[in-house]
C-alpha cells in the first residue's frame, strides 16, 4: 500500500550540542531565568556557587518575559558569548 | 508610484513580508543587504517575483537612511519618497496597496499577526559583514511535496504505530489523501506548526485529515483552522509544550454546522459526531505529527486531557436567544466560524433547584471561583457553556449577554479570609482587587467581564451547564482566537 507520509519532513534539524566543557574554572556561565516564581531563588544560590567554589570567570544573569514562550532573539543574542548556559526551570 | 523594499535574508519580519510584496505585483522591487548567494537562495526559497538587487557597500541603505529592515518606501513619479514604513503593519500595507492602485492584500485572518517590528539595518550592525546568519525558513508559502511511503505490511498497523493518537488511523493512501485534495494546491503552505513548525502544506493536513476519519468536505474548515492554530495569538508553542492540562477546544459557529454535519445538541463534547470527532482528531493529529509535540516528548503536560483526542463542539446557536461567540468576536452571524480556546476538561455545574437567573449564575460563579486553583486570580480565563435550560431561566429575567457576564464577574471571588495559610495565589495577591460579594470581602477573581466567555450549547433536557478553565492568558500565555470559515 502507499501512503502519503502525514509527518513534517521539514523540522528544523536539532542543533547539534556544543562540546561539554571538561572544566567550569575562568569560563563565562549564562544563566537563563525562564521567569517562573522560585527560578531567581535557585540561580541565586547557584551564581554565588560558581564564583565562589568553581571559579568561573563570568556570569551572565538573563530572564525570559514569560515562560510561556520561547526567549526573544535579543535574550539569545545577549547570552550567545557564554561557554555554557544553564536554565532555570523551577515552580 | 511604485515601492522600494530594504530587506536582509535571514531577517524573520522580511521573510513574513515578502509574500505580501509578491501580491503587490509589478510596481515593486526590493534591496537586499545580503550577500550573493545568500539573496539567490532567499528568493528561490520564498518564491520572490519581484526584482531583488543586492546593496554592495550599503550605498543605497546609506542614501535611505534606513534603520530597520523591512523598510518599505512608496515613491513617486518625480522619485519623491511620499510615504516610508518600517516593520510589518497589516493596516500600513493595505494603505500602502491603495497607493499602488491595488485592493487589500492583507486580511487579519490570515494567520499572520497584526505587527511585527523588523531587524536592524545591517550597515548600523556592529559587524557588517556581506554575509547572513542561516536564516530559518518560516514564512515562504510553498512547500514540499509529501513523501510516499510504501507499506508491505499491515497498514493500519504501521501508521498506528508511526503516526496515531494511540488509537488506530485510516490509512492515508494516495487515493485517499488525492480525494481531498480536489481544486487545492497541494504544495501551498497554510502555517507553520508549533512548536517545531513543521510545514502545513495542504497535502500534509490532507494526510492528517484522513488518518483522522475526516470527509473530504472539511478541508474548508481545516485550513482556516491551521491558521488559527499558528496565529501568533493563540500561542499553540506554549500550550503544547506546557505542563497544565491545556488543550485546543475548537468551537464551530455559523451555517457549517448544518452543512457538515457538526453537533450542537445533547452529549456535544462526546462520541456524537463524525465531523465533531473527525475535525478535533484531525487537528490533534496535525499538532503531532507536523508540530512534533508528542506526548512522550516535547508535550510535557502531567496529567494531560482527554481532549487531546478531540475536542470540538459547535454552538446551539437555536436555542441561543443572544448573540453567538462568533458575531461576539466581530463577525457576522451568518459567517460560519472556528474558535479555538487553550480549556481544561469540561466542569459540570448542576443546578436544578434555583428557580431565578440569580441563582443559576449564582452556582456557576462558585464554579468559576475553582479554576485554576482556589485562590489564584487574573492570570487565566474561562469559557462557561451554558446548556438550553439555564439559559432560558436566565434570559427569562431579562438578562442581556453583556448582563450576564457582568454579573459572573461581579460575583465570582475568593473571601479574603481563605489567604491566610501559604499556597498558589497567596504571593501574588498585592495584585488583586478588592470587591464585596454579598457583604463579604472578596478578591475578584477573573482581569475583565470578557475573561469569561459564554457559549450556548447542549440539549434541550437537564440542567447541567459547564465551566472550563484555560491556561495563561494574556499577550503572555494564550489568548482565544476565532477565524472566520
Amino acid at each position: 500500500m502507499r501512503i502519503v507520509n502525514p509527518m513534517s519532513e521539514s523540522f528544523i534539524d536539532a542543533a547539534r550540542a556544543a562540546p561539554r566543557l571538561t572544566t567550569i574554572e575562568g569560563k563565562t556561565i549564562a544563566l537563563l531565568d525562564i521567569s517562573k516564581p522560585g527560578g531567581s531563588v535557585f540561580l541565586d544560590r547557584l551564581e554565588a556557587r560558581l564564583r565562589t567554589e568553581h571559579g568561573v570567570a563570568q556570569v551572565i544573569r538573563e530572564m525570559k518575559p514569560t515562560f510561556a514562550k520561547p526567549a526573544p532573539a535579543e535574550i539569545l543574542q545577549r547570552i550567545r558569548g557564554a561557554d555554557a548556559v544553564i536554565e532555570a526551570l523551577a515552580d | 508610484m511604485r515601492l522600494i523594499a530594504i530587506l536582509q535574508t535571514d531577517c524573520p519580519t522580511c521573510r513574513l513580508i515578502t509574500p505580501y510584496l509578491n501580491a503587490l505585483g509589478g510596481s515593486v522591487s526590493a534591496i537586499s543587504q545580503d550577500g550573493e548567494d545568500a539573496t539567490r537562495e532567499f528568493v528561490q526559497q520564498m518564491d520572490i517575483r519581484f526584482p531583488v538587487e543586492r546593496d554592495a557597500g550599503f550605498e543605497i541603505s546609506k542614501k535611505f537612511d534606513v534603520v530597520t529592515v523591512p523598510t518599505l518606501y512608496v515613491i513617486d513619479d518625480q522619485d519623491r519618497v511620499v510615504r516610508e514604513e518600517p516593520g510589518f503593519d497589516k493596516t500600513a500595507l493595505n494603505e500602502i496597496a491603495a497607493m499602488l492602485g491595488q485592493g487589500p492584500v492583507t486580511s487579519p485572518y490570515d494567520g499572520a499577526p497584526s505587527s511585527k517590528p523588523g531587524c536592524s539595518s545591517r550597515h548600523l550592525e556592529v559587524h557588517t559583514e556581506d554575509a547572513a546568519a542561516e536564516a530559518l525558513d518560516l514564512h515562504s508559502k510553498r512547500g514540499r511535496e509529501a513523501s510516499v511511503i510504501e507499506v508491505d505490511d499491515d497498514a493500519v498497523e504501521y501508521c498506528y504505530r508511526v503516526f496515531g493518537d494511540a488509537l488506530p488511523v485510516v490509512p492515508p493512501t494516495v487515493e485517499r489523501v488525492e480525494a481531498m485534495l480536489a481544486g487545492l494546491d497541494r504544495r501551498e503552505v497554510i502555517a507553520r506548526i508549533p512548536p517545531c513548525y513543521g510545514e502545513a502544506t495542504v497535502e500534509k493536513i490532507a494526510a492528517n485529515a484522513v488518518m483522522a476519519g475526516c470527509e473530504p468536505k472539511m478541508m474548508r474548515v481545516l485550513i482556516p483552522l491551521m491558521r488559527a492554530v499558528a496565529d501568533e495569538r493563540f500561542n499553540a508553542h506554549g500550550v503544547q509544550a506546557t505542563t497544565h492540562f491545556a488543550a485546543p477546544l475548537i468551537v464551530v459557529n455559523g451555517p457549517v454546522r448544518g452543512e457538515l454535519g457538526f453537533h450542537y445538541r445533547q452529549n456535544l463534547f462526546s462520541n456524537v459526531a463524525r465531523a465533531n470527532s473527525t475535525l478535533g482528531r484531525a487537528l490533534q493529529l496535525v499538532l503531532l505529527n507536523i508540530g512534533g509535540a508528542r506526548p512522550t516528548g516535547i508535550d510535557m503536560s502531567a496529567l494531560g486531557n482527554p481532549g487531546k483526542f478531540s475536542y470540538c463542539i459547535a454552538e446551539n446557536e437555536e436555542e441561543n436567544p443572544w448573540e453567538p461567540l462568533h458575531a461576539e468576536e466581530g463577525l457576522t452571524r451568518e459567517q460560519s466560524a472556528v474558535t479555538l480556546f487553550a480549556a481544561e476538561a469540561p466542569h459540570g455545574v448542576s443546578e436544578h433547584k434555583s428557580r431565578t437567573a440569580r441563582g443559576v449564575l449564582k452556582a456557576i460563579a462558585y464554579s468559576l471561583a475553582t479554576v485554576w486553583s482556589y485562590r489564584a486570580c487574573l492570570g487565566f480565563e474561562a469559557m462557561v457553556v451554558l446548556c438550553p435550560e439555564h439559559v432560558r431561566t436566565i434570559h427569562r429575567d431579562g438578562f442581556s449577554k453583556k448582563d450576564l457576564r457582568e454579573f459572573l464577574f461581579q460575583n465570582t471571588g475568593i473571601p479574603l479570609r481563605c489567604y491566610e495559610e501559604p499556597g498558589e495565589g497567596v504571593e501574588q495577591r498585592t495584585m488583586y482587587k478588592e470587591i464585596f460579594i454579598d457583604g463579604e470581602r472578596c478578591y475578584q477573581k477573573f482581569r475583565t467581564p470578557e475573561s469569561i466567555k459564554i457559549v450556548v450549547a447542549g440539549g434541550t433536557a437537564g440542567k447541567f451547564s459547564a465551566v472550563l478553565g484555560s491556561w495563561s492568558t494574556g499577550p503572555r500565555g494564550s489568548q482565544m482566537v476565532t477565524y472566520p470559515v
